[in-house]
Parts: C-alpha cells; structure tokens; sequence
C-alpha cells in the first residue's frame, strides 16, 4: 500500500483537531541470517490527544512490532521503514540518545507480562519516582521520592503506603500490573502504549486493570494504544479500533460502528467466531484455516485464502484501504457489494437458536452407576510432607461426577486448583485424600491391580493440554505420536498405518500429515494431533485443560466446534477446564465453578450463567468484557463487593504479606 | 468431516532453512581433520611410508627432507610415519571415554531426573563424590600402583568423566519431565521405561552429542598428559602423548618431532569442540518447537 498523504486514514483529521501522533507507510521487516520477512507491509494511523485507539490482530499480525516500532525498541535485526511523526519529528529518523529522552517522558509502554516488567531487586517505590526530576532537574530527595510513589500509587488505584516499600515478588499480577502502568506514566508522558495489558492476568482482574487504563488515560488526557487479540477488549475500552491481519490494515472504524456492522469479511469473521456467553450455539462459525506468515500474502488481499467472498481481483494486488463511509476504512475491494450479505451472516448468527434447549443434560443419567468419573472429597496438598516447609493447599474436600457422554465444564481463576483437579483425574498427580472412582474403580487404590489393568484404567481418562506448541514430541512425526498410542491401545491385528490415518481424518487433517513433524504444523493443527492422539486409546473421558485459549481466535471456533463433533460421534465425556465463561456455555451442559480449591457452585451451565447463586460466580460472568459503558464503571463497585465478601483478594493479601 | 488446511507456509520456511544451512569453513577444515585423524587411526601402518618402529641408530636425529617428511628421532625412527601409527592410540581411548560416560551418564542422569526422591539423591551424591576427587591425580596413583595399562588409565577416566555428564542429563530430563508431551504419553499407560528412552532422550540428543565431543577433545589431552608422564601406553607403541615426551630433548636438533604430535593433539581437540558445536545447533534445529 502506498503511504500516501490523503490515500490512508492517515489522512483523515482525528476526532480533536491535529493528530498527536501520525503514522504514515509503516513498514516493518526482519533480517534474520540474510532472510528477509515481512513483519508489516505498511500501515497508517493517527492518534488524536486524549483519544483511545486500539489495535487488535492475532499472532503473527505484526500488532506487538508495530507497538515497539512506535517507541523505537524493535529487537536486533528488525527494522522499520515509513515515518512515525511525534511533534513534527520522524521518532523512526531520531538517533538513540533523542530517543531516550522521549521513551518515557512522551512515549511510555505498558508491557504484557507483569512478572518480568519490574526489577524484581527494586522496590515498587523505586521503581516508579527512579527518572522523576524537580523543576531543576535534580533528583528528588528521600522524603519527596516516597511521597510521590504514594501518590502516584494512589493514582492507578493503590491506596496502600506499604505497596511501595514492597518488593514486586510481593504482589498479585493485577498489583503488579498497576505498579508498572504507574512506572510507565510516572513521566507524565503524552501517548501510552500498552501491549496485551491484561491478558496475562485473571479475567476478574482484567476489568480492574482495564478500567485504571482507562481512568488514568481520562484524567491526563493522554493518547492510549491498546493492542490486544481481543475485539471484546478492544470494542469496552476504545474510541478507535485499527483491525491488523498478516502484517496489513485491513479495517479501521469507530468501536461502535465497526461493532454494529462490520465492513471487512475478517472483521465479520472475528465477531462470529467469538463464542456468545449468553447462549450456546450447536455450531460455531468458523474461519477455515489459520493465519499466514505477512510474507506469503504480501502482494495479495491477506485474508484472501480464508475468505469465502473472495474473487480473482482479491488476490492479484493487496487491495488499499480505503473510505467506505464517514471514519469508516475497510481494504475489502468487495465491500460494496457484499455489504448485504456480511449483515446477513451476522444477523442470522445472532437468531441463532439457542442450544442449550436441545441438549439439556439428564440429571438421572448421572447416578454413581453411570458415572464416568466420581469424586469424592478429593484434597491435594502441595509441598513437603515430612519437612516444615511450605505447605500449599490446592484441593480442600472436592467431588464431583462426569456422566457418560456427559461435557462438564471446570471454571475458575488461576490458582482455584481446576488444573490439579484435572491432573488427578488424568493420574498425573497422586491426591492426598479423597477417591477417585474411574468406571467405578478407585483409582487412588491400585495396589491390587494388575499391570494390564492399571494401564487400562490409566487410558479410560486422557488429556488434552494448553499449549499447543509443547504438546507433541518435537523429535517425533505425528504418525509415530499417533501409532504409539494406538499401539499402546493392544488391539493385535489392527492396521496401525491405517489407524493413523484414519485418526488424522477424524480429526479434520490430511492423511499425508503422518510423515510431518510438530514443527511444520500451525497451533490449531497441532492442537488437532492431541486431540487424536488422545482419541487413539478410546477413552471414556477426556480431560480438556485450556485447549483453545492459546490458540488465535479465528482457530478456537473450529477446535471447539471438533471436540463437539467428536462428542457427537464417539460418545466420549469431557472435563473442559477453562477460565473463559463463554467457551465453557458451547461446550458443557454442566459447570462446576472452582474458587481455591472448593466448588463454591454448580449446576446446568445455562442457570448458573445466567442466574449466579454466588458471589465469586456473579463476578466472573461480569467480568466478561462487553462494550457496555457501564461494564468498565463497575469495575469499582466489583472489587468492593470482593473486599466485602471477606475473603483474601489481592489487595488484602498483599498487604497481610507486607504486614508480616 | 471437514477438511481444514492452511496453506503450507511453515513447510516452505522450514525448506528454505534447511538449504542455508552449510558447514561454514571453519566446520569443514574440522571435519576434514578429524575424518583425516580416523583414516590414520584406522588403516595406520598402510599409509605410512616408513614402519613405524623401524630404527636406523646410525642415521640418528634429521631434520625434515624428502625421505622423512618430518624427520627422525635420535633412534631415526620416522615421526611421519609414528605419527601416522600413533593416532590410533591417541584416539582410541577417548573413544571410548567419550562412549562409557555417554552410556553410564546418561543412564543414570535420566533415572535420577525421572525417578527422583532417594533414587535421585543417591545418584547424585555419588557424581558428585566423584565430582570432588582431583581427576588427573587420581588416575596417576591408580595407574602408576596397578601399574600401566592403556585401558586401566581408560577406566579410571570414564569414571571420572560420566559424573559431567550424569549432571547436565538430569537437568535437561526434569525440564522435559513436565512437558505435556511427556505426560500424555504417560497417560496412555506407557512403561517409564519407553517415557525415557522414547521420549525424553531424544530430545537431550543435541545437548548429549554436544557434551560427547567435548568429552572426546578432554579425554583426548587427558590420556596424552597420561602417555606424557609415561602413565598411558606401554613403551615403543607409537602414540602423541609419548612422543611429545619423548622427543622434548630434540627441540634443539628436531623441533618438528615433538611440536607435529603435539600440533596432532591440538588440532585434533580444537576441531572435535567445534564440531560438537556445530552438530549442537544442527540437531536444535530439527524439532524447533517454534
């Protein structure tokens, strides 16, 4: 795409008179051993003051490069062309040193991961006054240093003096994160990036954390960039929102607007195939395939190959982005013409009838004698047994039952023991009390049984892991992943070559990915390959630890709607442990809500979203993002009602950990 | 069911990373030696010129010429063709050095890191005992009580050498133990056994070859410091070490017999790390998770 004045948004005057910051033909590419790769082919922006813009993309969209690009930081071996104008000056153009006086002081960075962010050797305090200077330059002295921290501490919600004494190994993520957006301003800067702010925390935080961004960003006037992989997030907190795909712009609208009617069939796609929380529907609009490396399409319309409006036109040059309508910019050369359509499409998917009517699971059914699964008063303590060190707690007295052909759903926040409960259940880690029945057996007690009998007991639960990258053997292919289960499974005579294809097809993959190795396979497609290696020794229950929530959103639709369809085949159960309420309304007609290690309640998946009994529940269902005005706003009156419940929430516990 | 395919990009990536790869120079030069160093090691006396132990008294010491390309020692004995002869002493033992630490250290490094508890704690506190003698020391006072013996100097030294690899074994087997690849292989009721040798060894590969070339290239120098003192091979069998020791007074009138084995045993170790190196990073990029 050409950079050209008046052809990008770029052009086009912000919401506020001039542009803050202006973006024209950012291009970014990696040199990496004499490769080149394309990161981004182009993009132009702008940033009005005061204004909130967000830049949502999935992996390999080229979103976090262009965030750094903004503030000069882009690794060894990246480089940016373009310009990114800042106050008349090209921030790309500037020599290392006027860049560090404007990293900071102007432009400030908010990064994913509060654990690494901050110097785990500095205290808070420290950390944030460390670059704050009088009106004479000078550096502030002891007493004024530490009225400041708290200041500014108070500033991002944190009205504990105490915070700022502390260490950050000391803190919660969410506190953390708070600490490190009050480093990130601490300079008064003008424009704030954050990349992926909340994502690596709990959903009940992520309101909280979302909502100080927001309050900070009002109070100041500040111009924010948030980049995410969530359009939910991005559509709650900003004004603008910039949709990057493959390393191009491929829309770009007002929240609302691009909310309401989507002008970009990639953007349509996004909106359906994030699962509805508020219903459950029996197939999943899907995006086939996955997302390309920015290099394979460049040239082309990005989306082109996932596309189903796509003609020959889309892919002999890369379509620009151009007006469609007042602050709309859509790169679909089509638009126009499937306008009508892309409505349709999104219309019928939001009659869509709900699901849950249909396929309401039988209370009856789950009785001790059809159960699968049955658990009771299971505890898991982690920890030294017979030395006095630290003794954590991660399962305090839970049971539960998984009927046969019966999707249970597991939710709660890290450290509720979902994933431990799993592990039991899968014979990954060895409870500390309570039985685990698997087909009526207990198998906390196998000392009786046989070595066949132990492994049979062993396959009737498998597991289904987060990370799809770390879930299959690299040195292995796939075929040898699959045949060694299928082995594992002694049926004598059975074809294993054929078995295995079989097994790949079940499972939507081509037969002749036998021969490959993990590394030559996408994330949704490996994720497949765990899913048939888990298949292979005709499980009854199949533990489902987070598997869609690493994966890009366009691939969690058709992963989600492969484990109903296996259901629907084979008549396997399922344990889906997930955080993500919305996930867990497509696929479970139970829910089992985990809250440290207790079920604090449980019932069918429809009533307790839609009527939560218990506080914890209410809060996660409202935590869910939604671009509801109000939703940021009771992000106070949450964490009040957490406060007032009486348990230990983060706040709390950091300052009993201070205290001691 | 549907079929759902994205199209094959990281197949073309992986392609194109693969045909870059070259052996640099340096790896060739190494590889050339070291292939060099195994032809010698292997077919010895046919390729060399003179026999190796034939002595011509009243010739006596030369400087290189013609007929002796490196000269002779004060028995006139060819150095060319000794060192040719010697390399298979000279290498035949950090062989199999390099083979039993492989064997036993990886043995118990993977039974320690996968077991772990007492196992693990036995394990290691016997490495680490033998961590803690002085190697070389050792193996003179054993070999000079037991008396010489090529291959008792080679024992001592596997001994001393498998704790090394034991340690970096385990290590690398509790990283792999919890990957989820692991554990789902356990859930599908496979032997520890399998989990082990199936599962997790292959992906310490790169680590373990590395760590063998190293071993190679210590126990390498280590049995020529034996030969040296006059510890490792017995005497008149043509060896590096012991020429290097027995040809130092002719630094005067030959300074090649003793600076061409002590250069054999120089570029031979220079170019056995480089090549653990370069297998190393040949071998991580094969199942690169990312």
């Amino acid at each position: 795409m050409s950079g050209g004045l008046t052809a990008g948004p770029a052009g086009e005057p912000a919401a506020g008179g001039d542009p803050l910051l202006q973006v024209r033909g950012l291009r970014i590419a990696s040199r990496i051993q004499g490769v080149q790769r394309v990161i981004t082919v182009g993009s132009d922006f702008s940033l009005a003051p005061g204004e909130t813009l967000g830049i949502v993309g999935e992996s390999g969209s080229g979103k976090s490069m262009t965030a750094r690009a903004l503030i000069g930081l882009l690794p060894a071996g990246v480089r940016a062309e373009g310009e990114v104008i800042y106050r008349g000056r090209n921030v790309l153009a500037l020599p290392e040193h006027e860049l560090r006086q404007l990293r900071g002081a102007e432009l400030a960075m908010v990064f994913q991961d509060p654990f690494t962010m901050l110097n785990p050797l500095m205290r808070c305090g420290a950390q944030i006054v460390e670059l704050i200077r009088d009106e004479n330059g000078r550096p502030l002295r002891r007493a004024a240093r530490r009225a400041e921290a708290v200041r500014r501490l108070a500033e991002v919600g944190i009205t504990d003096a105490a915070v700022a004494d502390a260490y950050p190994a000391e803190l919660s993520g969410g506190m953390r994160q708070r600490v490190g957006i009050a480093a990130s301003i601490a300079r008064d800067p003008q424009v704030l990036i954050a990349d992926e702010p909340s994502t690596a925390l709990d959903v009940t935080t992520q309101r909280e954390i979302l909502a100080r961004l927001r309050e900070v960003q009002q109070g100041r006037g500040m111009g924010l960039i948030l980049i995410t992989h969530d359009l939910r997030v991005a559509f709650a907190l900003c004004d603008r929102v910039l949709v990057l795909y493959a390393g191009s712009v491929l829309e770009t609208a007002g929240a609302a607007p691009m909310e309401a009617e989507p002008l970009h069939p990639y953007t349509l796609g996004l909106l359906l195939s994030d699962p509805p929380v508020d219903r459950r529907l029996s197939q999943m609009a899907a995006i086939p395939g996955s997302v390309p490396a920015p290099g394979d399409v460049a040239g082309t319309c990005t989306f082109a190959a996932r596309c189903e409006w796509r003609a020959d036109a889309c892919t002999a040059a890369a379509p620009p982005l151009t007006q469609v309508a007042a602050g709309r910019w859509s790169a679909c050369l089509r638009v126009a013409e499937i306008g009508p359509q892309m409505q349709a499409a999104r219309a019928g998917a939001q009659a869509a009838r709900d699901g849950d009517a249909g396929r309401a699971a039988s209370p009856a059914a789950a009785g001790t004698a059809g159960a699968v699964v049955t658990v009771r008063d299971l505890e898991k303590v982690f920890g030294s047994s017979h030395r006095a060190g630290r003794r954590v707690p991660a399962l305090k007295g839970v049971s539960l039952q998984i009927g046969a052909d019966e999707a249970v759903g597991l939710v709660g926040e890290s450290g509720s023991g979902k994933t431990t409960l799993g592990r039991c259940l899968a014979g990954l880690e060895r409870p500390t009390a309570g039985t685990v029945l698997v087909n009526g057996r207990d198998a906390t007690q196998q000392a009786g049984l046989s070595r066949a009998e132990r492994r049979r007991l062993r396959r009737t639960v498998q597991m289904v892991f987060q990370d799809p990258y770390s879930t299959l053997n690299p040195a292995r292919t796939i075929g040898a992943t699959l045949a060694e289960a299928i082995a594992a499974a002694d049926e004598q005579g059975r074809d294993i070559r054929a078995a295995v294809g079989e097994l790949l097809e079940r499972v939507g993959l081509p037969a002749r990915y036998a021969e490959r190795k993990p590394v030559a396979l996408s994330g949704g497609e490996r994720q497949r390959v765990a899913i048939a290696r888990a298949l292979a020794v005709r499980p009854r229950l199949i533990v489902c630890d987070e598997p869609v929530s690493a994966l890009d959103v366009s691939v969690q639709a058709q992963i989600l709607n492969l484990l109903t369809e296996v259901r629907r085949e084979l008549a396997v159960s399922y344990l889906f442990i997930t955080h993500d309420l919305a996930v867990v309304r497509q696929v479970a007609e139970r829910v089992y809500v985990l809250r440290e290690g207790l079920v604090v309640e449980e019932g069918q998946t429809g009533a307790v979203l839609d009527r939560p009994q218990h506080w914890y529940t209410r809060m996660l269902v409202d935590s869910i993002p939604s671009s509801d005005e109000a939703w940021l706003a009771r992000a106070a009156e949450a964490e009040s009602e957490r406060l007032g419940s009486g348990d230990g929430d983060d706040a709390d516990d950091s300052r009993a950990r201070i205290a001691r | 069911m549907t079929v759902i395919t994205a199209p094959d990009s990281g197949l073309v990536g992986l392609a194109s990373r693969r045909g870059r790869r070259r052996p640099s120079l340096l790896i060739g030069l190494s590889l050339l030696i070291v292939v060099l160093v195994a032809t010698c090691a292997i077919f010895g006396s046919l390729l060399a010129p003179h026999p190796a132990n034939a002595q011509d008294l009243l010739a006596g010491v030369h400087t290189a010429s013609g007929r002796h390309w490196l000269g002779t020692d004060d028995f006139g004995r060819d150095i060319f063709s000794r060192l040719i002869v010697g390399a298979r002493a000279a290498v035949i033992g950090p062989v199999l050095i390099a083979l039993g630490a492989l064997v036993i250290g990886n043995a118990l490094g993977l039974i320690a890191g996968y077991v772990g508890g007492r196992t693990d704690y036995f394990i290691m506190r016997l490495a680490d005992l033998v961590w803690a003698l002085p190697g070389l020391l050792i193996a003179i006072v054993v070999v000079g009580v037991i008396g010489g013996g090529y291959y008792i100097a080679v024992a001592v030294l596997i001994v001393l050498t498998f704790p090394i690899d034991a340690r970096i074994v385990r290590g690398a087997t509790l990283q792999q133990r919890t990957m989820p690849y692991v554990e789902a292989a356990a859930t599908l009721g496979l032997s520890p056994w399998r989990l082990m040798i199936r599962h997790i060894w292959p992906n310490l590969l790169p680590l373990v070859m590395a760590n063998t070339f190293l071993n190679f290239a210590f126990s390498l120098v280590s049995l020529a410091g034996l030969s040296f003192l006059g510890l490792g091979v017995p005497l008149n069998t043509p060896d590096w070490g012991a020429m290097l020791a027995q040809n130092l007074p002719l630094i005067q009138t030959n300074p090649l017999a003793c600076l061409a084995p002590a250069a054999a045993l120089v570029l031979t170790a220079t170019s056995m790390n480089l090549i653990g190196d370069w297998v190393y990073e040949r071998l991580s990029d094969r199942g690169r998770a990312r």
